[in-house]
């Protein structure tokens, strides 16, 4: 059974050798650290994340999206088009995003990842993906001083994330997630969802629609005829009816969000493996993934090492059982 | 103060002096003891309760000078929590996220020696400032209780009896905020009944303040928030949620937010005042509070008194406009 991450990494931990990026932010701010010298230490947190993640076990980890302000924030910054407004708490979470406002036509090189994702494959030794933020999440989320419908600014969005798609590949990326929240949280757009996901389609090999939040309940049957090779589903933060209906799924890979990444009750492995089971019913064992609900940015690092162990621990412990059938 | 016309007060914390970050960081380190720190946040409690006399604020807060953060305050001293480790609100700036790891309780009460301080220095009312049950439970991880609501009502019976011990010490004016309520707008119902909870039998006018969230998908449900006034961000949001009230009409106090207090440079009294009047459309004159959107804690002490001073000027000008047309 494989396991993968979702999202951001906590970037500093509670020890002071941890702290390294922090200190260093608080010195750039101040004017006693230099962009590059910043820079050093943004690659020398990407690199310790990354040696975790793998350290854990994971089989398929990202960059830790050590440079990520919050989901929106690489593509607000790089974007002409766009700028940055007020701070705006991210869904149901105590953590904050800076709201996009949308000035002008939006228009972007397709090169704001490339440089991370570079830097990751060349110290990553598990399998590595990228990830963009999903065109309906970005959209939903941003201010619009520019598009004269929802439809316009959603399908804008979708191409100028499908030309980062584009430049993530050439740089070598074979999967890439879409984490695309809104999907789930505003189900009655999923038509339009589709629309954009068919402007992103053939951009990178294998495309993951990464949901989070909110179960897929209202639009699961839909979502499993979107142009995505995996489809990720939160199982834990919401009662969901997904485990009985993952069988719409047969054609894709289930990313099943399994660890509670927002709260630090740790998951014991025989846990993760319950929840394993239930969706191996409906789900062949080498479509499914295991991995957190979301970015373990939510949680203290040193509890996010933890879940990411048990998680581990619980995938061995599915593969090493006969699964009921 | 019932009969008064557009009352001003602020949200509940302000910008704390050098000398109280420096102490408190030295407290954090051990390198300086409780009872001196606690020296120095009543000499900056003092100093706030003199600029607010001085700047002519009506209902008085105490500032908040021994507060970093309104739910890991009451967590340090409740039991059934635990300090989590750092986790990033935005930026670079992390908080230690409260545990729930037991069955919560309280052993004695957390703010009111601090209301009794600030309340001797004035003969203005000062609010009593406490967190809702709701925000404790949604800013904390929940290991304990096997559902929200649980968690949400465990917790509102402290509150209540935080509130009464408030009650019993003097306080007029008790606030109990819940800036996470529409963290989840399908559990209104419980913040509802929380809130009950905390407010049954006080006498005190209860207040909540809520912000930074959507705020529409809470609206007209909360308006059976069980308090008498609520207390919303406005100017932040371009006094956009003053339009859900042209279909369901607000019902309750309204303090509302005329500064906006993420931006470093004030607004000038002419657009603090418009604000006001925007309120007056909805709101009467006796029920309307003018006050900064929210805390004013990530300001200088300096930004912070200017915001308050726009507020108050704000309203001495749409105070005259009312008794011209009175007159």
């Amino acid at each position: 059974m494989k396991t993968t991450v979702i999202g951001a990494y906590p970037k500093i931990g509670d020890e002071p050798s941890e702290q390294e990026l922090r200190r260093a932010l608080h010195r750039h701010d101040r004017g006693e650290l230099g962009d590059s010298e910043l820079d050093a230490v943004f690659d020398d947190a990407t690199k310790a994340a990354i040696a975790e993640i793998e350290a854990a076990g994971i089989d398929v980890t990202n960059d830790a999206q050590i440079r990520w302000d919050d989901l929106l924030a690489p593509f607000a910054r790089a974007w002409s088009g766009v700028e940055r407004g007020p701070l705006e708490r991210f869904y149901d979470n105590n953590t904050y995003f800076r709201q996009p406002v949308i000035k002008d036509a939006i228009s972007s090189d397709g090169q704001t990842l490339v440089r991370d994702y570079t830097f990751a494959k060349g110290v990553a030794k598990a399998t590595l993906k990228a990830a963009v933020a999903g065109p309906l999440t970005f959209a939903a989320l941003a201010q619009d001083e520019h598009y004269r419908s929802f439809e316009d600014r959603v399908l804008a969005v979708a191409d100028a994330i499908a030309k980062e798609m584009r430049g993530l590949a050439a740089a070598g990326a074979r999967r890439v997630d879409i984490e695309d929240p809104a999907v789930v949280a505003s189900p009655r757009h999923i038509e339009l969802a589709r629309e954009a996901y068919g402007r992103l389609a053939g951009a990178a090999h294998a495309l993951a629609l990464v949901t989070y939040f909110f179960p897929p309940d209202a639009i699961l049957e839909s979502l499993a005829s979107f142009p995505v090779a995996a489809i990720a589903i939160d199982v834990r933060s919401r009662d969901t009816t997904a485990f009985e209906r993952l069988d719409a799924f047969r054609d894709k890979y289930v990313l099943l969000g399994v660890v509670d990444a927002r709260n630090t009750r740790v998951e014991t492995a025989e846990e993760i493996a319950r929840y394993a089971e239930r969706a191996l019913r409906l789900v062949p064992e080498d479509h499914l993934r295991l991995a957190p609900t979301t970015s373990l940015e939510y949680l203290p690092r040193d509890v996010a090492r933890k879940k990411l162990a048990a998680l581990v621990e619980g995938a061995r412990l599915v593969s090493g059982e006969k699964v009921p059938a | 103060m019932s009969e008064m016309l557009l009352p001003t007060t602020t949200v509940g914390s302000f910008g704390k002096p050098d000398y109280l970050t420096k102490a408190r960081a030295q407290h954090g380190r051990g390198k300086l003891g409780a009872t001196e720190l606690e020296e120095l946040e009543r000499k900056a409690t003092a100093e706030w309760i003199k600029r607010q006399e001085d700047i002519d604020l009506d209902v008085l807060v105490d500032g908040e000078m021994y507060r970093g953060d309104m739910v890991a305050y009451f967590a340090e001293r409740l039991e059934g929590f635990t300090l989590g480790g750092l986790v990033r609100s935005y930026g670079n700036r992390y908080y230690h996220k409260p545990v729930i790891s037991g069955k919560v309780g309280r052993p004695r009460p957390m703010t009111v020696s601090w209301f009794e301080y600030a309340q001797s220095l004035t003969d203005r009312p000062v609010k009593g400032m406490l967190t809702g049950p709701y925000t404790l439970l949604d800013w904390s991880y929940n290991e304990a209780y096997p559902t929200r609501r649980d968690a949400v009502l465990a917790l509102a019976e402290i509150v209540r009896d935080e509130a009464r011990d408030l009650e019993r010490a003097g306080a007029k004016y008790i606030q109990i905020d819940e800036p996470a309520i529409h963290a989840r707008p399908e559990e209104i119902d419980i913040a509802i009944e929380a809130m009950g909870i905390v407010t049954a039998g006080l006498s005190a006018k209860t207040i909540s303040h809520i912000c930074y969230g959507d705020f529409a998908a809470i609206y007209p449900q909360v308006l059976d928030l069980p308090v008498d006034q609520l207390d919303l961000a406005m100017a932040n949001y371009g006094y956009r949620w003053l339009e859900l009230f042209d279909r369901n009409p607000f019902t309750k106090e309204l303090a509302i937010g005329i500064v906006d207090v993420h931006a470093h440079d004030t607004e000038t009294v002419e657009v603090a005042a418009e604000g006001i009047r925007k309120g007056l459309r909805y709101v009467s004159a006796e029920k309307l509070w003018p006050h900064p959107d929210c805390g004013l804690k990530t300001r200088t002490i300096e930004e912070s008194v200017e915001k308050c001073v726009a507020v108050v000027e704000a309203t001495k000008v749409v105070r005259k406009e009312l008794a011209k047309v009175a007159a």
